[in-house]
Order: structure tokens, then sequence, then C-alpha cells
């Protein structure tokens, strides 16, 4: 599903952020990518979002190179994947029902469907009886929550987080987490980047480690999980 | 279409709907956006005046200027038809020898009409339009001559026919100067000529005024909402569907700049045609002034509506492009 070959990027400036990454998260996979804060995992993230480019290297999802997308196609390729962000970005004076249905809108569904989707997205993550609220009234996890259902909202075969749990407390971030394994057994894979190693300890899930740029560890925490090396 | 994803539908195809709902949507989509556009103007009404004010009055002022222009053209046309030919008797020609003159001039085929201005009502015409009144009273002598005015028939009122008639009238033994109307009728033209470029002149430098002022305030109102552009963008948005709403805003500006200009124009002409009506009545013509028509009102407002548009066209193309997500 995502994979990086000898991927390297430099900023304008010298700051080296990755050196020579490689690895693979297959189809339906549900993995973490840990590190220091400036270890390179967001840098990573915006590779597969094409918020940047990488210096060196290939970056393929399902099979496709990134470097092969024109600016005009990156919009259509973000609509294959759902990103979560730590700093939530929704649009503050819109109600988390008119912040959900925002890809759907994009994607130019009928009013009816986008009802219906978004129903079901906020059911989800369970903040159906918030969908009139505006986002500045909600918690910080049900924030977090309304940036989810956002991301499932077009049901994408790819859903990438960066630091979902940033500002939770450990319970509320692991029901986030839970939310994500939902949408795993569902068959969409999951990319979450974090430093919360806690949380990570607690799972036995693929964790791959950025040190400076570059990958130290790429391997399952503790024991293998079944069934998901297919 | 997905690009990474072979048969994942995105978008209306996933739900698979008929050509005819998509074009249905495709216009309540845009309706919607049109009036969120609008509504946007209503949530700031004081900065949404000024811009609208700027378009407004930019279009006014080469709007009006045409219409004055396209009347004085008009009137000339008028008088052009009924070109009339003054002929100055020289001193010493008294009223009965003019009339002989009167009498000969009748029996020309090329006369349709004489009429003759004694010295001494030239010279009360002369009190009455001058506004010198009694301070005329103390000349000694009317310095006035008589005036014979000939009105040539329709036949011989193009001005080459009408020259030709004058050069014969000149050569009349009581006629001084021989003048006609037609002399000053070309310079008129010339003069609206004239006038005609600087007015063009100036709509041109207006309207490059107001395509940058419009870019500008769109830019302001783009750079107000980066973060939701952002957003929009992480979310897979494309630049089209960000730019749409700020193309409309400028549509809007443009529509409601050009309502401004129709009411500023007519209220123009109402004020210009009274105070014309005064002035007219002193030379005993009756002239109306031609308002808009419906044609003039229509550019008006397709000029207006193109430049809101070219101004929000022209900064939605750079400045929607920069805002990226970091």
């Amino acid at each position: 599903m995502i994979k990086f070959e000898q991927v390297s990027k430099t900023y304008p400036g010298g700051q080296q952020a990755l050196r020579k990454v490689d690895f693979h998260v297959e189809k339906g996979e549900m993995a973490f990518l840990t590190g220091h804060s400036g270890a390179g995992k967001s840098t990573l993230l915006k590779l597969i979002s094409i918020m940047e480019r990488p210096t060196v290297g290939r970056v393929l999802v399902n099979g496709h190179n990134l470097s092969s997308i024109k600016r005009r196609e990156i919009a259509y390729i973000r609509r294959d994947i759902g990103m979560i962000f730590q700093s939530h970005q929704l649009l503050m004076d819109k109600t988390v029902f008119d912040n959900v249905s925002l890809p759907l809108v994009i994607e130019g569904h009928t009013r009816k469907n986008i009802a219906k989707r978004v129903d079901a997205a906020l059911e989800m993550v369970g903040l159906r009886d918030k969908a009139k609220n505006i986002p500045i009234t909600l918690s910080g996890g049900e924030q977090q929550r309304v940036g989810i259902a956002r991301a499932v909202v077009n049901r994408p075969p790819l859903l990438l987080a960066d630091e979902p749990t940033g500002n939770l407390d450990p319970k509320l971030s692991m029901e986030i987490i839970r939310l994500f394994e939902d949408f795993n057994q569902a068959g969409v894979s999951v990319f979450i980047a974090t430093h919360d190693l806690g949380l990570i300890a607690r799972m036995k899930y693929r964790t791959l480690t950025l040190k400076n740029g570059q990958m130290i560890t790429d391997g399952l925490n503790e024991q293998p999980n079944q069934g998901l090396y297919v | 279409m997905s690009l990474l994803f072979k048969g994942r539908a995105q978008g209306a195809e996933a739900i698979k709907i008929g050509v005819l709902q998509l074009l249905i949507m495709f216009f309540t989509d845009h309706l919607r956006q049109a009036v969120n556009s609008l509504g946007e103007l209503w949530r700031s009404p004081f900065a949404s005046l000024m811009t609208i004010g700027v378009l407004g009055f930019s279009i006014t002022l080469p709007s009006t200027l045409y219409v004055l222009v396209k009347n004085t053209e008009q009137i000339s046309q008028q008088w052009e038809q009924a070109s009339e030919i003054s002929l100055f008797l020289r001193t010493g020609v008294t009223d009965a020898s003019a009339q002989q003159l009167l009498t000969r001039l009748r029996l020309w085929p090329e006369v349709a009409e004489v009429a003759y201005i004694s010295p001494a009502e030239g010279l009360k015409e002369f009190q009455v339009l001058s506004g010198l009144g009694d301070a005329l009273n103390y000349l000694e002598t009317n310095p006035l001559p008589g005036v014979v005015l000939v009105v040539p028939t329709v036949k011989h009122s193009s001005p080459t026919s009408a020259g030709m008639l004058l050069n014969k009238l000149r050569k009349e033994r009581e006629v001084e100067i021989g003048k006609l109307d037609i002399e000053w009728l070309e310079r008129l033209y010339a003069l609206i000529g004239i006038a005609k470029d600087l007015v063009t002149l100036l709509a041109v430098l207006l309207f490059f005024a107001v395509v940058l002022i419009i870019g500008n305030t769109i830019r302001l109102n783009i750079l107000s909402k980066r973060d939701e552009i952002v957003v929009m963008k992480l979310v897979g948005a494309t630049d089209a569907f960000i730019q749409r709403p700020f193309l409309y805003t400028g549509f809007w500006y443009g529509f409601l700049g050009g309502i401004m200009a129709w009411v500023t124009v007519l209220l123009i002409l109402l004020w210009v045609d009274y105070s014309m009506q005064g002035f007219m009545e002193k030379y005993q013509v009756s002239f109306n002034l031609t308002a808009m028509d419906l044609s003039t009102l229509i550019v008006m407002l397709l000029v207006s509506v193109s430049l809101g548009i070219a101004g929000s066209l022209l900064s939605v193309q750079r400045h929607v492009k920069d805002i990226e997500p970091r």
C-alpha cells in the first residue's frame, strides 16, 4: 500500500529530514510510525499526501509512483487518503456536519447521499447527537473524532494519522486507537505516526522507528500479530 | 476518478446518477455558491459597499460622458438637416430694399424659406439674450446689420449644395457677408471626435483601476480565509473548487456596481436634463435629452460584471495556488 524506496528529503537550507528510508506497509495492514519529535515522522507522512516531494528516491502508493502525479492531480490523490491531524484542522466556524461533509461536497455527492454518509460516519465515532454543534464547543477528544469522521466519510482505502492522540489522556487515546482498529478490520490500511510509546507498547502492531531521519527499526512490537501479515 | 485505486469510484460516479440529475446538481451547486457569496458580502456591508461604490462610480463617469457625447451628436444631426444660411446685409440697406431682396430670393428654386430680421429687431433680441439690457440703450446708433435667414430646400440642404447656394447668395449686391451654419457644425464634429477619444481613454484607465481594486479586495478575502483553504486542500479540493466562491464574489461586486452605476447615471441625466431645459428655453429650442436605452444599460451591466470577474480571476489564480498546506 505504502512503499518507500531509498527516500531522502532535504529541505531548502540543508536540513536533512529523511535519509534513505525504505519500508513497505502492506494493503490492509495497520502500522505505527514512531520516533522523537524532529525525527522525520511528519515529513514522511507529508511525502505520502504530497504536501512535500522527496529529494531522492521513490514513494509508491498502491503501486503508483507519486513523482508522476502532477500538481493538478494532487487534489484527487488526497481524496483517496483519509488524513487525521494532531491540530484537527477543522473549520471552527462551521458545524460538525459541515466539517464532516466537506470531502463529499468537494466530490460532488447529492445532498441526500451526503446526509446519509455523514450520519453514518458520525455514528461510528459516537458523535451523532453533536452534528449541529460547532467544533469550538466540543472537547479535544470529540474534536479529534470529528476529524476522524471527516477522514473516513468518503471511505478511503488508506488512513494516515499524524499524532492523533497528541493532546489526549491515555483513556481517550485508547478509544481513538480502537476506532482505527475498527476501520482496519473493515479492510482500510492504517498508518499512524505517534511519539506516544506507551500507547504502542500496549499493542501488538508493526512499529517503524525513525531516528534523525533514518529508519532504525522496522518490525513488530513484541510478538507478531496474526492475520495482519498476509 | 481515482488515480491510485483502480475501480474505486469517487464522487458522483459512486452513486450512479443520471445526466439530467447531474446537470441539475451542477446548477443548484452553482446557485448555492452564488447565494453564499452574496451572503458573505451582506455580512460585511460597509466593506462591500465601499468596493461596490468604487466600481459603480468608475463606470458612472464614462457612461455619463458617453450619453452626453451621444446627445450632442444627435443635436448636431438634427441641425445639419435644417442648415440655415445667414446673410448679413451692408449697412445702409434700408428695410424696403431688404424686402425687395426677400421677394427676389423667394423665387429661387433652391430656397424654401426666407426671413428678415431688421437691425431694430436684432437689437431687441440681443438685449434679451445677452443680458446687457439697458446698457445697450446708451448706444447712439444701432451697430447691428439687417440679417436675412435663408433656409434651403431639403434637396439643397446637404453641406455641398448649401455651400454652392451660399456662393450664389454672396453675389447679391445687398449682401455683405454670408455664413453657413455648417461651418461651426464641422468644428463641433471635430470637437465631439476629440471628446469621444477622451471618454474612451478615461474609461480604459478607470476600468484598469477597477480590475486592480477588485483584485486586491479579493486577495485580502483569500488571505483572510487562508486556514479554511488549507483545510479544503487537505481533504482534496481542487483549485477550481476553492476559486469558485471568490469568482462569485467578483461577479456580485460587478453586478451590484453596475446597478449602482445605472441609478447614478439616471440621476445625473435627470439633473442635466432639468438644467438644460432652462438653458434651451432661452434659445427657443426644445430638446429632450435621450436617456439610456435598454441596450446601453445591458452593456453597462455586462462591462461591470466582466470587470468584477476579471479582477477576481486575476487574484484568485495567483493566490489560491500559493496557499498550500505545510
